[in-house]
C-alpha cells in the first residue's frame, strides 16, 4: 500500500501504474476470445466427458441417468475393447518404427547433397497434403483383389494370377491399413529429420573428416545421437497421431472385417454413433484421453532431459 | 626438413579468387601464426592444409608427403575449431578419445592416452562430464586435447581464442605457448588479432586478399614491414601514416597536413607518396626543437603509458602518440611534436617501402 | 553445408556413393508416387478399361469423360461450396485468434500466463474422439446439427492451439523494442499489434494459413458427426457417399478424388516451404 501511495506521487510509478493498467486491459480484450471459444468447444467438452461417462446417455434423448462406474466396468469386460486396444498398439508400434526409420533414412539420403533433393522431398512429402479420403481410396485400390496394383505386381513376378483381398481377410486388413497409413506419415518424419540435420552445426562433420570416422561411423556416433531432439518429436508425433488413426480405418475397412482392424477411436465411434451407446462411448473416449495424457507427460519429460543436453 | 610446405596454393569459389598463389614453408617445431582481416582468406587456407577444401591448384605438403588431394584423416592433421566443436552428447573423455575410437583401438590405451592429454590440460577432473557443463575455457582444453592425443605432425588453430572474454583469452594465450614449448611440435595458428599473432608466433604469416604480404618475426614485421598493409595492421595503436607533397623543397620531406605542411629537414626518400610513424616515435618537444604543433583532442591513460590523439592545427589529419603518462597534458592543450627521424617510414604510389639512402 | 553427412566427397578417388543413392531414391520415389499416379490414371479412364485390369498402364488416349461427369453433378458443386464456406472462415478464425492469444503470451505476459499458454498448445495432442460426445450433444441442444455452423465453430476452436504456439513463438523474434517505441510514440496495445507486429509476422501467417487450410480441407471426423443430409457435406464425406452412386465407376472416384485434392494440391505445390516449415516449427517446438 506505501509503495503505491508513494508511487502515485512520483510521474515515472505514475506512468508505470498506467502502463500496467493498459497492459491488463488489452490482455484482457485480447485473450477473452481465444480462451472463450478454447473452453467452451475443448475444455469444457473434455471435463463433460468424464461426466457422460457416469450415463446411459443414447444420444436422442434429453435425459440420461446416471449408472456409477458400470461403463468403466463393462469396458474391463468387454472382448471387444481388449481387441480394439490391441490394435490400437500394433497400431502404435508400427506407426512409431516405419514412418520412423523410413522418414531417417530418406532424411540422410537426401540430407547427402544428391542432385534432385528438393525433387525427392517434395514426392516423399506429397502424400501429407493428400486427405485421409483419398490416401484410403488409392490404397483401397492398391489391394483391390482383381485388379489392384499390389495383386499385379505379384501376378507379374510369380507368373500366375494372384487374387487375394488384402483388406478384406483379418489376417491381413490392419496391416495392409498400417502401411497405407506409414506411406502418409513417412514424409512428416522426414521433413522433422531434414530440420534436424541442419541444426547439426558443420564443424562437427568436419572433426568427423580429420579424425578419420567412416561414413557409418559418422551416422551412428555423430548423426543419430544428434538427430535425437527430432526423433523424440517424431516418435511423439507417430504416438499421437496413431491414437487419433480413425479417418484412414473408417475409409478403408471400417474396422472389419470382424473387427480385425478396429482401434480404440474406431471402437468408440462405432459405439457411440452405431450403437448410440454415447455413456460408454464416452467411458472410452476418457479411456483415450488418460493414454493420451500419459504419453505427453512422458514427451515433455524427454524433452526436457533432450534439452537439457542438446539446448 | 620442413613440417608443411605450400606451392603456389590457390583457391577460387566461384568468381572469387580467395588463395592467390601462396607459397610458404614451416619449419619442424615452428609456432606460425597467420594473421590479417576477415575474409582475407587465412582461414580458407588453413581448411586447405586439412582437407576440408579442395585446392584448386598447387600442392601441399606434410612432413614432406604430398598430401594435395588426400582425405582429411589420412594428413596427419589435427584442428581446434573457432566454436571448438564438442560432441554434445559425449563427455569430456569419449570427445578427446574420439579419433582412437573410430580407430577402433584398444580400450586400455584409449584410456591411458586420454588420460595423458588430461593431465597435460589439467582437465583431469572433468572427463565425465557433458560439454555444456562446461566453461569456454575448459571447452577450448577439451577441443585441444582432441587434437593433441592424436599426435599429429602439424597442429591447425583456427582462431580459438575468439570466443573467450579478454581475461580468458590472455591466459589461454599463454597456455597455447606453453603447451607449444612442451610439445615441441609445428603449429599453425590463424587469428585477426594482430596482438595474438605478435606474442605467440615464432614467424608471423600477413595474409590480404589471398595472398602473403610479408613473412617474418613478430619483431622484423613490427621493425620492418614490407609495405603500407603491414605497417598499418601489425602494431596497436596502429602507425600514423601522412602523404607526403610532391613539390617539396630539397633534401627535406614535406608532409601534407590540410592547407599547412610539415617540413622535415635532412630526411628524403625519392619516390616516397607518404611517410609512416608508429605512435611511440611520436614525441613532446619544446617550441623550437618540434617539427609541428597539434592540438590534443583526447588523452586515454593506460596507466603505464597515455595514448594521445592529436589533431594537426588547420588540418583533420589525425595523429596518435605514445607518451609517457608523467607529461601533464590536457585536452584542448597546444603542444609541439618530434618526428623520430630515423624510425620514419617511406611508402611509394603503390605501398611499398623505399630503403633510405 | 552438410554435403558430407551421408557420404565422403569426391577427392580425386571414384565415388560410388552419390550414384547409389540416387539409385535408390529413385527406386523409393517411384514406389512413393505410384498410389498417387495410380489415381492420375484412373481418372482418364474408362471403367471398362480398369475393370480389365488396365488401371496401372500408361493409356493411349486421354478419357476426359470421367471430369466431365464429376463437374456436371450438382452435388459436387454443393459439396465444394460447403467445404469453401467451412474452410475459409475456420482459417481465418482460428488464425485471429492464435494472433490475439500469440500475441499477449509473447508481449504482455503476466503471472500464470505459462501454465494458460500450455493448456491451450497441449490441446493439440489429444485426439478429437475425447470431445467428440459432448460436442455432439451441445450442438444437437442448441440445433445446430446438420448445418455448416458446428463444423467451422470446431475447427476454429481446435485451430487455437497450433495457431497461438506459431505466432507466440514468431512474435518472441520481434524485438520489445519496436513495441516499447511505437508506445512511446503514443499508440496504443491495438496498433501496435495492427500495425507493427502483424505486418512483420506475415510469413507466420502464410504458415498458419497453408496448414489449416490443409487440414480443414481435407477433414473428415468433423463433418461426419455434425452433418447428416446431403445438402450439408463437404467434399470428402461425398467422395465416401458417391461411392454407392458410382460404386464400380471407378475412374469417376478417381476423378473426384483428383478434383476433392486441387486446392490442397495447389497449396502443397505453392506453399510447399511454409508448408514444411510449419510441420517442423509446430513439432520442433511443441
Amino acid at each position: 500500500m506505501k509503495g503505491v501511495r508513494a508511487g502515485s506521487r512520483s510521474p515515472i510509478f505514475c506512468g508505470a501504474r498506467r502502463m500496467e493498467q493498459s497492459n491488463r486491459f488489452w490482455r484482457t480484450v485480447l485473450l477473452a476470445a481465444p480462451v472463450a471459444v478454447f473452453t467452451v468447444f475443448v475444455i469444457w467438452p473434455l471435463l463433460s466427458s468424464f461426466h457422460y461417462s457416469f450415463t446411459n446417455w443414447n444420444g436422442f434423448n434429453r435425459e440420461f441417468d446416471y449408472v456409477g462406474f458400470s461403463n468403466y466396468a463393462k469396458i474391463v469386460t468387454d472382448k471387444l475393447f481388449l481387441n480394439a486396444a490391441i490394435n490400437t498398439v500394433i497400431w502404435m508400434v508400427a506407426a512409431i518404427l516405419l514412418p520412423t526409420l523410413l522418414g531417417l533414412g530418406l532424411a540422410l539420403l537426401i540430407d547427402s547433397r544428391v542432385p534432385g533433393g528438393t525433387m525427392f522431398k517434395s514426392i516423399f512429402y506429397l502424400p501429407i497434403c493428400l486427405s485421409a479420403v483419398v490416401v484410403g481410396q488409392i490404397w483401397v485400390w492398391i489391394y483391390q483383389p482383381d485388379w489392384g496394383l499390389l495383386n499385379t505386381v505379384i501376378g507379374l513376378v510369380s507368373g500366375e494370377e494372384f487374387r487375394y483381398p488384402w483388406l478384406a481377410k483379418p489376417d491381413t486388413a490392419l496391416g495392409s491399413v498400417i502401411i497405407a497409413w506409414a506411406w502418409q506419415q513417412t514424409g512428416l518424419s522426414m521433413v522433422i529429420y531434414l530440420a534436424g540435420l541442419t541444426s547439426i552445426p558443420e564443424d562437427l562433420i568436419e572433426v568427423c573428416e580429420i579424425e578419420g570416422a567412416t561414413a557409418w561411423q559418422r551416422i551412428r556416433m555423430l548423426i543419430i545421437p544428434l538427430l535425437t531432439p527430432a526423433t523424440v518429436v517424431v516418435i511423439a508425433l507417430s504416438v499421437i497421431n496413431s491414437l487419433k488413426g480413425f479417418d484412414i480405418l473408417y475409409i478403408m475397412t471400417g474396422g472389419g472385417p470382424f473387427h480385425s482392424s478396429d482401434t480404440l477411436a474406431m471402437h468408440m465411434y462405432n459405439e457411440s454413433f452405431k450403437k448410440y451407446l454415447m455413456g460408454y462411448g464416452s467411458a472410452i473416449s476418457v479411456v483415450l484421453f488418460l493414454i493420451a495424457l500419459t504419453i505427453i507427460r512422458i514427451y515433455f519429460r524427454q524433452l526436457r532431459r533432450v534439452d537439457e543436453i542438446y539446448g | 626438413m620442413a613440417d608443411l610446405r605450400l606451392e603456389n596454393v590457390s583457391k577460387r569459389f566461384g568468381d572469387v579468387q580467395v588463395i592467390n598463389g601462396v607459397d610458404f614453408a614451416a619449419k619442424h617445431g615452428e609456432f606460425v601464426v597467420f594473421v590479417g582481416p576477415s575474409g582475407c582468406g587465412k582461414s580458407t587456407l588453413l581448411r586447405l592444409i586439412t582437407g576440408l577444401e579442395e585446392t584448386g591448384g598447387g600442392r601441399i605438403f606434410i612432413g614432406g608427403a604430398d598430401v594435395t588431394g588426400m582425405k582429411p584423416s589420412k594428413r596427419g592433421v589435427a584442428m581446434v575449431f573457432q566454436s571448438y566443436a564438442l560432441f554434445p552428447h559425449m563427455t569430456v573423455e569419449d570427445n578427446i578419445g574420439f579419433g582412437l575410437r573410430l580407430a577402433k583401438l584398444p580400450k586400455e590405451e584409449i584410456g591411458r592416452r586420454v588420460a595423458e592429454a588430461a593431465r597435460i590440460l589439467q582437465i583431469e577432473d572433468l572427463l565425465e562430464r557433458k560439454p555444456r557443463q562446461l566453461s569456454g575455457g575448459q571447452r577450448q582444453r577439451v577441443a585441444i586435447g582432441r587434437s593433441i592425443i592424436r599426435d599429429p605432425k602439424v597442429f591447425l588453430f583456427d582462431e580459438p581464442l575468439s570466443n573467450l572474454d579478454a581475461a580468458l583469452r590472455v591466459q589461454m594465450r599463454l597456455e597455447i605457448a606453453r603447451l607449444h614449448k612442451r610439445l615441441g611440435a609445428t603449429m599453425i595458428y590463424v587469428t585477426h588479432d594482430q596482438t595474438e599473432a605478435m606474442t605467440l608466433a615464432d614467424r608471423i604469416v600477413v595474409i590480404n586478399r589471398g595472398r602473403i604480404e610479408q613473412v617474418g618475426s613478430p619483431i622484423d614485421l613490427y621493425d620492418h614491414p614490407a609495405n603500407r598493409f603491414v605497417s598499418g595492421f601489425i602494431g596497436s595503436p596502429a602507425m600514423n601514416f601522412i602523404d607526403v607533397n610532391e613539390h617539396g623543397p630539397e633534401n627535406c620531406t614535406s608532409l601534407g597536413a590540410g592547407s599547412a605542411s610539415i617540413e622535415l629537414d635532412g630526411c628524403q626518400v625519392a619516390g616516397a607518396t607518404a611517410i609512416g610513424i608508429r605512435p611511440e616515435h611520436l614525441e613532446l618537444a619544446g617550441p623550437e626543437e618540434g617539427d609541428f604543433p597539434a592540438t590534443v583532442e583526447i588523452i586515454e591513460k593506460l596507466g603505464a603509458e597515455s595514448l594521445v590523439y592529436l589533431q594537426f592545427d588547420g588540418s583533420d589529419l589525425p595523429l596518435t602518440m605514445r607518451t609517457s603518462p608523467e607529461h601533464p597534458l590536457c585536452a584542448g592543450e597546444t603542444v609541439h611534436v618530434r618526428f623520430n627521424k630515423d624510425r620514419i617510414h617511406f611508402f611509394d604510389r603503390d605501398g611499398k617501402i623505399l630503403n633510405r639512402p | 553445408m552438410v554435403d558430407a553427412a551421408a557420404i565422403d566427397r569426391p577427392l580425386r578417388d571414384f565415388n560410388p556413393w552419390p550414384a547409389v543413392i540416387v539409385v535408390c531414391l529413385v527406386c523409393l520415389a517411384v514406389l512413393f508416387l505410384a498410389p498417387t499416379l495410380g489415381v492420375l490414371l484412373s481418372s482418364v479412364k474408362t471403367t471398362r478399361d480398369i475393370a480389365f485390369g488396365e488401371l496401372w498402364t500408361i493409356p493411349d488416349t486421354l478419357f476426359l469423360g470421367n471430369f466431365g461427369e464429376v463437374i456436371a453433378n450438382p452435388a459436387v458443386h454443393r459439396y465444394i461450396l460447403n467445404t469453401i464456406l467451412v474452410t475459409v472462415p475456420a482459417t481465418a478464425a482460428s488464425i485471429a485468434l492464435g494472433v490475439f492469444a500469440g500475441y499477449v503470451f509473447s508481449k504482455l505476459p503476466f503471472r500464470g500466463s505459462d501454465v494458460l499458454f500450455l493448456i491451450l498448445v497441449s490441446g493439440m495432442f489429444f485426439p478429437p474422439q475425447v470431445i467428440l460426445i459432448p460436442l455432439f450433444r451441445l450442438f444437437n441442444t442448441m440445433g445446430l446439427i446438420d448445418t455448416l455452423w458446428p463444423i467451422i465453430i470446431v475447427h476454429t476452436a481446435l485451430g487455437i492451439p497450433i495457431c497461438t504456439l506459431l505466432m507466440r513463438n514468431f512474435f518472441a523474434t520481434v524485438p520489445n523494442a519496436l513495441r516499447e517505441a511505437a508506445i512511446l510514440e503514443g499508440a496504443n496495445e491495438w496498433q501496435v499489434l495492427m500495425r507493427v507486429a502483424l505486418p512483420l509476422s506475415l510469413p507466420a501467417i502464410a504458415v498458419l494459413a497453408t496448414l489449416q487450410f490443409t487440414w480443414i480441407w481435407n477433414d473428415f471426423l468433423w463433418p461426419l458427426i455434425f452433418t447428416n443430409s446431403d445438402e450439408k457435406r463437404t467434399i470428402m464425406i461425398g467422395i465416401v457417399n458417391l461411392k454407392g452412386q458410382y460404386s464400380v465407376a471407378w475412374g469417376v472416384q478417381g476423378a473426384l478424388s483428383l478434383i476433392a485434392s486441387i486446392p490442397t494440391l495447389i497449396v502443397f505445390l505453392f506453399f510447399q516451404r511454409y508448408f514444411i516449415k510449419g510441420m517442423t516449427m509446430g513439432a520442433v517446438k511443441g
